[in-house]
C-alpha cells in the first residue's frame, strides 16, 4: 500500500468519526499542552538565570569572606556555646592589606570591598531607607552594571550616584533619564568610636546620648541601571550606588553583623566581604585555592551556578513527570478509541483481508490513524501550551510589574521544543497504537465475514 | 457446489480462496500449493490469484462503488489514477458504469453483487469463488447474476466455483456439479 493511500484512508476514517477523533486528540492536546508549558517554563527560568549570569559577567566573579564569618559550625544549634564569642584568628580579617594581597594574585582583575551603608535616601522630600553600596569607579563601568540611562562614575571621588530603575516608581517618575541630574541626599548614620568606652556605653544604655551621629551628603544622579530580576548573592546588589571614595568620606556604621561591633572595639575591623573580578573564568579555581589558603572563605558564583543548574534539572524532571502523567492518560484514550474502532470495523477488516490486504497493510492502517491523532494532538497541544503560557506570563508580569519587578519571559520555546513536542506526541500515539494494530492484523477474515 | 448447511461448502470455498488454512492435507490451485503458503503469501494470492463474492456482498459501506472495486488495487500499490481507470473498466463490464459514484446503500441487491463481482475480478484472477451469491436476491435478479457469471466464464475463460442451494439454477448453467455431505464429496457429475 502506498503512503499516500494510507494517509488518505486514515484521514477518511478519522473524519467519519469526527467527534470521537476530536475528543481523543483533545486528550493528547491537554497532555502535550501541559508538557510543553512545563518544559518551556523550566527552560525559560534556566535561560533567565544563565543569561543574567552571562550578561553580568558573573562567571569570573569570586566573593571572599573573612574566615570566621559564616563559618558553618558556628551556626550549628547543637554547639551554641561556640557562638558566644568570636574567635576568628587575626589572619582572617579582611582589611586593606588583605585586599592588596589578593589584588596581586595572578588572574585577578579588580578587588573591591563589599561596603553597604545603611542610609536614608531623600528626594523631593520623600525618605526611603536603603542599603547604599559603595563601588569603585572601575566597577561602575564594567558589565556588572547595565545602564538604561546615563553612565558610570568618572572617578572614585565624584559627587555622584547611580540608582536602579526600581527607584523610579518610588519617586513617581517614568523614564530612567528623568532621574539623571536629580540631586539626592544620602543621610548616613555614623558610629562614634570615641564613645565606645564604659562611660559612653552607660550613657547610651540610659538613652541619654546614643553613640550615633547622622550626616547628609548631597549627590547627583549620573546613571540609572536596570534592576536585577535574578535575586542571589550578587556582588552588585543594591538600589543605590555611590563611588567608594565618597563612601570613605561618609560617616557610616562600619559593620554588617553584631561581631563587627566587638571586633571594632578590638580595633581589628575589616570588610565583611571582598568582591573579586577575575580576568577570565579559567582563574576561578587557582585564585579560589590561594585565597582559601590565606584563611578566608571563598565563594564562587560559578559553583552556585552549577547548583542552580542541578536544581533546574530536577525541576525540569518534575515538571516533565507531571506532563507525562497527562500523556499516559491521553495514550490510554487512544488505545480505547482504536480498540473500539477495530470492533466497529471488524467486518471491514475482514473484507480488506479477503481482497488482498496483508497483515502489514492492516497494521499500518491502524498505525497511521493513531499517529494522525497524535499529530493533531501534538500540533494543537503545542498551540495550547504556547497560548496558556503566554497568558500566564502576561498575568504574572502584570502583577509583578506593579511591584517594580522588570518584565521577564518565564517561558522559553526553543525550536526543538516545537518539533520535539509534535514528534513526541506522534511517537506516543504510535506506541498506543501498537496493541490495537496487532489485534487488527490478527483478525480472522473467515470469522469477520460471517459477521452480518 | 451444493449440499446441506454445515456440509462444508463454505469451508471448502474459504480454503480455496486462501482465507482459511487446512489443518491437514494439501491444496493445489494450478501450480500453486496454497496450503503451504505463509500469511503474507496468502494475502498476495487473495489479492491477485483469486476473486471472491459472497451472499452478503461484503462491500465497504462508506466507499462508493468505484472505490469498492478499486480496493484490491490499493493493496497492490497501484497509483490512484490507474486504479480508478481499471475500476471504471470493471464496472463497465458488469454494466454499472452509471452507478460508479453511488454508495452500496444506494444500490439494489443485484447492483451490489455486480459491484462485488467487478471488485473480485479487478486484479484479473483466473478463478472466481462465489459463496451463495444469489442467496439474498430475488429469482429474477439471481438469474441475471448467474447469467453474468456464465458469460464471464464463456468470454474470459474465467473458472467459477459457485456454492448454491438452487440446484435447478446450477444444472442450467454449470458444467459440473459437486454435492458435499458432512465434509466429504458425496457425488460428482458432469452436466455438459
Amino acid at each position: 500500500m502506498r503512503i499516500r493511500d494510507h494517509v488518505e484512508l486514515a484521514v477518511a476514517n478519522l473524519w467519519k468519526r469526527k467527534l470521537r477523533t476530536l475528543l481523543t486528540a483533545f486528550g493528547v492536546t491537554i497532555g502535550i499542552g501541559a508538557l510543553v508549558s512545563m518544559v518551556s517554563f523550566g527552560k525559560g527560568m534556566q535561560k533567565n538565570v544563565t543569561e543574567s549570569f552571562q550578561s553580568l559577567d558573573l562567571f569570573n566573579s569570586l566573593t571572599v569572606f573573612s574566615g570566621d564569618f559564616m563559618a558553618g559550625d558556628r551556626f550549628d544549634p547543637d554547639q551554641r556555646s561556640a557562638v558566644t564569642a568570636p574567635t576568628g584568628d587575626a589572619r582572617s580579617v579582611l582589611d586593606d592589606a588583605a585586599l592588596a594581597k589578593i589584588a596581586r594574585l595572578k588572574g585577578v582583575d579588580t578587588v573591591f570591598p563589599e561596603v553597604r551603608i545603611p542610609a536614608v535616601v531623600r528626594l523631593n522630600g520623600r525618605d526611603e531607607f536603603r542599603l547604599v553600596q559603595a563601588i569603585p569607579a572601575g566597577v561602575s563601568v564594567s558589565p556588572m552594571l547595565k545602564f538604561s540611562a546615563g553612565r558610570g562614575f568618572a572617578s572614585d571621588e565624584e559627587n555622584s550616584l547611580i540608582v536602579t530603575d526600581s527607584l523610579l516608581r518610588l519617586f513617581d517618575l517614568r523614564e530612567p533619564r528623568d532621574l539623571l541630574g536629580k540631586k539626592l541626599i544620602i543621610s548616613s548614620i555614623g558610629f562614634d568610636f570615641s564613645r565606645l568606652n564604659p562611660a559612653g556605653i552607660a550613657e547610651a544604655l540610659s538613652g541619654e546620648r546614643l553613640p550615633f551621629e547622622t550626616e547628609d551628603t548631597e549627590l547627583t544622579v549620573v546613571g540609572v541601571t536596570e534592576s536585577q530580576a535574578f535575586a542571589g548573592p550578587l556582588p552588585i546588589q543594591s538600589d543605590v550606588f555611590i563611588p567608594s571614595g565618597v563612601a570613605g568620606r561618609m560617616k557610616k556604621l562600619p559593620f554588617s553583623n553584631v561581631w563587627d561591633i566587638f571586633r571594632a572595639g578590638e580595633g581589628r575591623l575589616g570588610y565583611s566581604a571582598l568582591n573579586v573580578r577575575l580576568k577570565s573564568p579559567a582563574f576561578v579555581e587557582p585564585v579560589k585555592k590561594e585565597v582559601s589558603g590565606m584563611g578566608y572563605r571563598v565563594f564562587a558564583l560559578v559553583d552556585q551556578f552549577q547548583q542552580v543548574r542541578k536544581g533546574f534539572l530536577i525541576m525540569n524532571m518534575i515538571l516533565t513527570a507531571v506532563g507525562m502523567i497527562a500523556i499516559v492518560v491521553a495514550s490510554l484514550g487512544i488505545v480505547n478509541t482504536m480498540v473500539m474502532s477495530i470492533l466497529e470495523r471488524y467486518a471491514e477488516i475482514g473484507i480488506m483481508k479477503a481482497v488482498g490486504a496483508s497483515d502489514r497493510d492492516v497494521r499500518r492502517i491502524f498505525f497511521f490513524e493513531s499517529s494522525l491523532i497524535g499529530l493533531l494532538g501534538g500540533v494543537f497541544g503545542f498551540a495550547l501550551g504556547w497560548v496558556v503560557s503566554g497568558i500566564i506570563n502576561g498575568v504574572v508580569n502584570y502583577f509583578l510589574s506593579r511591584q517594580g519587578v522588570p518584565f521577564i519571559r518565564y517561558f522559553n520555546f526553543p525550536a526543538w521544543l516545537v518539533l520535539g513536542a509534535i514528534a513526541f506526541s506522534v511517537a506516543v500515539s504510535l506506541a498506543a497504537g501498537v496493541y490495537p494494530a496487532m489485534r487488527a492484523a490478527r483478525v480472522d477474515p473467515v470469522r469477520a465475514l460471517r459477521h452480518d | 457446489m451444493t449440499g446441506a448447511s454445515g456440509s462444508g461448502k463454505s469451508t471448502l470455498l474459504n480454503l480455496l480462496g486462501g482465507l482459511d488454512t487446512p489443518s491437514s492435507g494439501t491444496i493445489e490451485i494450478e501450480t500453486r500449493r496454497i496450503s503451504e503458503m505463509s500469511r503474507e503469501e496468502l494475502a498476495l494470492y487473495r489479492r491477485s490469484g483469486v476473486g471472491m463474492i459472497f451472499q452478503s456482498f461484503n462491500l465497504i459501506p462508506g466507499f462508493s462503488a468505484l472505490e469498492n472495486v478499486a480496493l484490491p488495487l490499493v493493496f497492490a500499490g497501484m497509483a490512484k489514477k490507474e486504479r480508478r481507470a481499471r475500476a471504471r473498466e470493471g464496472l463497465t463490464r458488469v454494466g454499472l458504469e452509471a452507478r460508479a459514484a453511488h454508495r452500496p446503500s444506494e444500490l439494489s441487491g443485484g447492483e451490489q453483487q455486480r459491484v462485488a463481482i467487478a471488485r473480485a475480478l479487478v486484479n484479473r484472477p483466473r478463478l472466481l469463488l462465489a459463496d451463495e451469491p444469489t442467496g439474498n436476491l430475488d429469482s429474477r435478479t439471481s438469474r441475471e447474476i448467474v447469467t453474468l457469471l456464465a458469460e464471464l466464464n464463456r468470454t474470459q475463460g474465467l473458472t467459477v466455483i459457485m456454492v448454491t442451494h438452487e440446484e435447478s439454477l446450477a444444472r442450467e448453467f454449470a458444467a459440473r456439479g459437486v454435492r458435499l455431505s458432512d465434509g466429504r464429496v458425496e457425488s460428482e457429475e458432469t452436466w455438459r
